[in-house]
């Protein structure tokens, strides 16, 4: 198994998508630390400063998903599965932990800019400042959203095989569909993987949904989609 | 159909297939086929476009699932069989490799996946002639340049039995000399060759054997010496056997 991890890792490294996400999570990190750290006026509750350090899981989702329906596309899935000396759903259990592992990477370089540069910004609000429990709070409900959001994408992506169709759908469940059920039924839609997640990275506070419940629900929706994946995976043909 | 071995019970063949059968939706892409590879053989799989030949090729190496029969390698089902980068080469167009990652990292993750020493990239590498090319990206490589990376993945484990579909294709002339006698050579040390291919004035000079399909059914199997025997060449015979003759037909089945 280590040696179809290392295979997966090694696959999931060498292209340039990886830097790609690196530079938008870490654009998005900065972007959200100034738009809610400076712009967003009076900041004096701990929930709101730690918005400004929240991640977005949904980039960590498509990370996952573009690579895992990549190898259908670029018809890499097939050559994989002839060599790996394992059967089909072991090679994708080990590509979706490869996106896990490079997830986590991810998710720690955005999380390190988020700290740096939200912390000293935050200095200037008024209110309770954040301990650093709260900050190790928030950057380890990060991670986790970060991780299953890659391995979450990673299922999705191996399901649907195609990134184009996969991506689109993803943006607009994420931008379009889950806001709207949030606004007609706000429990609702944080029990769907984007809205837990979001509660998870403290992108959505004051809601119906504990920090330690969404990371439940994500996972939950994580599992069984990653099950369904490894199911059909071992069942239909490879091109 | 015509055959002039009847050995698809030979319980040493290193390839069987036996009643194969694959459809997609109501559509008939490979109908009740049955053939053997003898080992220590290059045998040329051919047919018209159309004629079934990468969809059969797929369910002898397992990718795809047959809808009834079953292919056997070294007597095993191919379905119960473990993949195994020793055992089965196989090389099916396109090459499987990421246009963004390099000709070496590509065979890296396979080496990888396969449990072969690193060492084996940089021998394949150099059997192949790309060396040189090995840190450019996949997408600059020319149609021979990843038909050549395509070879060196199914030569990464110095497999038994190397499946090829179309593998001259693209090659420059003397990558068709080379190929050629690599696959001569491999057979001589005992290794055995499945390939198909278009080029059939090439590939009279290198297999041994020949199976032709029409609309995903046999038409016909024999040995290239019987062909010589009798004065018919290959083209005859595939001409003769799927009626394509003049036509440029592709038979009707789908790949």
């Amino acid at each position: 198994m280590r040696g179809l991890l290392r295979g997966e890792l090694i696959k999931a490294v060498t292209t340039r998508a990886v830097l790609g996400f690196a530079v938008g999570g870490a654009a998005f990190a900065v972007l959200n630390a100034l738009v809610i750290a400076v712009a967003s006026g009076t900041l004096d509750k701990v929930p709101e400063k730690e918005e400004a350090l929240s991640g977005l899981p949904v980039l960590l989702l498509l990370w996952g998903l573009v690579g895992a329906a990549g190898e259908y596309r670029h018809r890499t899935a097939a050559p994989a599965a002839l060599v790996a000396r394992r059967g089909r759903g072991s090679v994708l259990s080990a590509r979706i932990a490869a996106y896990a592992l490079t997830g986590l990477a991810l998710g720690v370089l955005t999380s390190a800019v988020s700290v740096g540069l939200a912390l000293p910004l935050l200095g200037d609000q008024p209110g309770p400042a954040l301990t650093a429990g709260d900050v190790g709070a928030v950057v380890a409900g990060n991670l986790v959203a970060f991780v299953l959001s890659a391995v979450l994408g990673a299922a999705l992506g191996a399901l649907i095989r195609s990134p184009v169709l996969g991506v689109v759908v993803m943006l607009v469940v994420n931008f379009a569909v889950v806001p709207l059920l949030s606004g007609a039924w706000e429990a609702g839609a944080n029990l769907t993987p984007f809205g837990a997640a979001g509660v998870l990275s403290r992108m959505t506070h004051d809601t119906t949904l504990s920090v330690v419940a969404a990371g439940w629900v994500l996972a939950a929706w994580t599992a069984a989609v990653a099950l369904a994946a490894v199911v059909v995976e071992r069942r239909r043909d490879l091109a | 159909m015509t055959s002039s071995r009847t050995s698809a019970a030979d319980p040493a063949a290193a390839i069987r297939v036996e009643g194969l059968t694959k459809r997609y939706g109501r559509r008939t892409a490979v109908d009740d086929l049955s053939f053997t590879v003898r080992p220590g053989t290059v045998t040329g799989f051919f047919g018209p476009n159309g004629a079934g030949k990468t969809t059969a090729l797929k369910a002898v190496v397992g990718l795809a699932r047959p809808t009834a029969g079953v292919a056997f390698v070294r007597g095993t089902p191919v379905t119960a069989l473990r993949p195994d980068a020793r055992l089965l080469g196989v090389h099916i167009e396109p090459c499987g490799a990421h246009p963004g990652r390099t000709g070496r990292a590509h065979l890296r993750s396979l080496a990888a996946l396969a449990g072969l020493p690193r060492r084996r990239v940089s021998e394949v590498l150099g059997l192949v002639g790309l060396e040189d090319a090995a840190a450019r990206r996949v997408g600059k490589y020319s149609m021979g340049m990843r038909q050549r990376l395509g070879l060196a993945a199914a030569l990464l484990g110095d497999p038994e039995i190397l499946v090829l579909d179309e593998p001259v294709n693209g090659l420059d002339p003397q990558g068709i000399r080379w190929l050629r006698t690599l696959l001569r050579e491999r057979a001589a040390q005992g290794g055995t060759v499945l390939l198909s291919s278009h080029m059939l004035g090439e590939a009279a000079r290198t297999v041994d054997d020949v199976v032709v399909i029409d609309r995903g059914r046999l038409v016909h199997q024999g040995a290239m010496a019987d062909l010589e025997r009798t004065g018919e060449s290959l083209e005859d015979v595939f001409f003769a056997r799927t009626g394509a003759a003049g036509s440029g037909g592709t038979g009707g089945a789908g790949r």
